[in-house]
């Protein structure tokens, strides 16, 4: 950690690959903070993968240029990946060695790795490392996989789909490594389509769809523009009236009234500020107001579906 | 400071040595069987005149093909019946593979990613690969001079030791070749099948090349294109080989592995 803090640890500048005649990333930029943890999340296919082959040097970009701990890291040398911990999305491993003699292996090439650090991983992962690879289960593989990167103690982590396979109490151990990484000032760049995996880990999210980046955000800013499903009831009211307060409000829609014996009842869907709204909703006399979480799930859903989205 | 774990040094080449231990005892013990199975019947066979009549009463076509022409003498017979032929095709067969699986086998399989994502270059990789596959092949070749040593005085052979070690460095240097043409293939593709095809092919149209170029002066030209012939087209266990000779097959091999070590340096791996 050597690295002044104003540094990008990763900057990616224009990425693009083609395979062939398939654009797999088209123009993708994004710059990644120190000692912050950064997600992508995308369908299948979006590119999520290639960008992090891109990083690593083991596909060639079309154009473009990836920058990461201050250098660029085509062609890069082994004192670069030293520093880095890289778990694939599809992880393959030897399957006729025990876990001990695969992980001393790597941390022959990447180490020095800190005496009992491999061990301290292994047990909070409740990971057996001496038995042979083949014998273990997809979850335990991939165990075997975070440990791999994480041993060496890299300053920075690509971890593409890090939690596949992973029961949920391993999915929170691999998130609270995840925030021990970061206190300690390492940087994490990992990838998921699970959101709600995101949204616990993640400082900032890219959202990568058809190889571009559609958005990046804070997490609490793609919170403020999920959407949030309301149901409400009010007295004294027509569903006609109520309807006509609450449409014409910004980011207000699939607004459903229905007469009900002392009123009117509502549904919708709301995205952005909620405010407009609460101003709105003081007037009337309520008898029920129901304002969900904000499903970031769905809104990054639509994001991916919408026919116009652009960068 | 916190201390931490020894690191073996050349991890890579290392790596590819003791994951294959179980298979090089293998082929090792597959060498001597062969060799101890057809050696120690010499004697009853040059004393035997119905085996040279057998022998000549096959069409010259064949004789020449198998290079069974000089079986009468031991080092005819262990050159014919052991170096020209189940050596060759034992140990073509190991070093193709090995050679197959070295790099295009690695990437098929998805582990030579998370290799190459740790802290060592593709050459090293490369380089690594190619010189635990030369002490693969060599280790069988070694094998071979020692076990044709033991039956030398027993099984009445007769044969220059001298001539015996360029034999093995030939015999080894012929399957080195292969071997990286096998690596090379799996390197330009990243597909084991493509490997052992590269591999094969240098083996098998060397050993056709030889075997027809052998038939008559009209198709002598054959020679000049096929390793298998280079190596064993002046019968070394009988005259000794030029020691250029052998240093151009170690040379090539080291061509075909440095092109291999390129090829893997320029591509994408693992799509």
């Amino acid at each position: 950690m050597t690295e002044s803090l104003s540094q990008p640890a990763i900057e990616a500048v224009d990425l693009v690959k083609t395979f062939g005649r398939t654009v797999a990333l088209d123009g993708v930029s994004f710059t990644v903070a120190p000692g912050s943890v950064f997600g992508v999340i995308g369908p299948n296919g979006a590119g999520k993968t290639t960008i992090m082959r891109a990083l690593l040097d083991l596909i060639r970009l079309s154009s473009g240029r990836a920058t990461l701990l201050g250098t660029e890291s085509r062609n890069a040398g082994p004192e670069l990946r030293r520093r880095i911990g890289y778990l694939p999305g599809e992880l393959t491993l030897e399957g006729r060695s025990t876990g001990r003699r695969l992980l001393r292996h790597y941390a022959d090439i990447s180490g020095p790795v800190a005496t009992g650090r491999v061990d301290e991983l292994a047990e909070r992962f409740s990971l057996d490392l001496d038995r042979t690879v083949r014998t273990l289960s997809k979850g335990n593989k991939q165990k075997l996989g975070i440990v791999q990167a994480f041993m060496h103690q890299p300053d920075l982590l690509v971890l593409d789909e890090p939690t596949s396979g992973l029961d949920p109490l391993m999915q929170q151990e691999f998130l609270g490594l995840v925030r021990e990484a970061r206190g300690n000032g390492q940087t994490v760049f990992l990838s998921s389509h699970v959101i709600s995996e995101i949204q616990q880990a993640a400082d900032e999210v890219a959202i990568l769809r058809n190889g571009r980046i559609i958005t990046v955000a804070g997490v609490d800013a793609l919170r403020d523009s999920a959407i949030r499903h309301l149901r409400l009831s009010a007295s004294g009211v027509t569903a006609g009236e109520l309807h006509d307060r609450l449409r014409p409000l910004a980011g207000m829609e699939e607004v459903d009234c229905r007469p009900t014996a002392a009123g009117a009842e509502a549904t919708a869907v709301l995205t952005g500020g909620i405010s407009p709204f609460v101003n709105v909703i003081a007037t009337l006399r309520l008898t029920d107001l129901v304002v969900e979480e904000p499903d970031l799930e769905e809104s990054v859903l639509r994001l991916y579906s919408a026919p116009g989205a652009g960068p | 400071m916190t201390t931490t774990v020894r690191r073996t040094p050349l991890p890579v080449f290392t790596k590819a040595l003791t994951d294959s231990r179980r298979s090089l005892v293998g082929w090792s013990l597959g060498f001597a069987a062969a060799l101890s199975l057809y050696l120690p019947i010499f004697p009853s066979m040059s004393g035997n005149s119905q085996m040279q009549d057998l022998i000549d009463s096959l069409p010259t076509e064949l004789t020449r093909t198998i290079n069974y022409e000089n079986i009468g003498t031991g080092a005819g017979y262990t050159q014919s019946t052991f170096f020209g032929l189940v050596g060759f095709l034992l140990i073509s067969i190991a070093a193709i593979s090995w050679g197959a699986a070295a790099l295009g086998g690695d990437e098929e399989s998805g582990q030579l990613e998370l290799t190459l994502a740790h802290a060592v270059t593709r050459v090293e990789v490369a380089a690594q690969r190619f010189a635990a596959l030369a002490v693969k092949i060599l280790l069988p070749a070694l094998v071979a001079f020692v076990i044709v040593m033991i039956w030398n005085g027993p099984a009445e052979l007769d044969i220059d030791l001298a001539n015996l070690l360029s034999t093995c460095l030939l015999f080894g240097g012929l399957a080195l070749v292969c071997g990286s043409a096998a690596l090379l293939g799996g390197a330009l593709t990243g597909r084991r099948a493509w490997g052992i095809g590269t591999g094969a092919f240098v083996a098998v149209v060397g050993y056709v090349f030889n075997a027809v170029g052998n038939q008559g002066t009209d198709l002598e030209w054959l020679h000049a294109l096929s390793p298998y012939y280079a190596a064993y087209g002046h019968d070394p266990l009988i005259n000794g080989a030029d020691a250029w000779t052998v240093v151009l097959f170690y040379l090539a091999a080291l061509v075909l592995g440095a092109l291999a070590a390129l090829a893997l340096r320029q591509r994408d791996v693992g799509v």
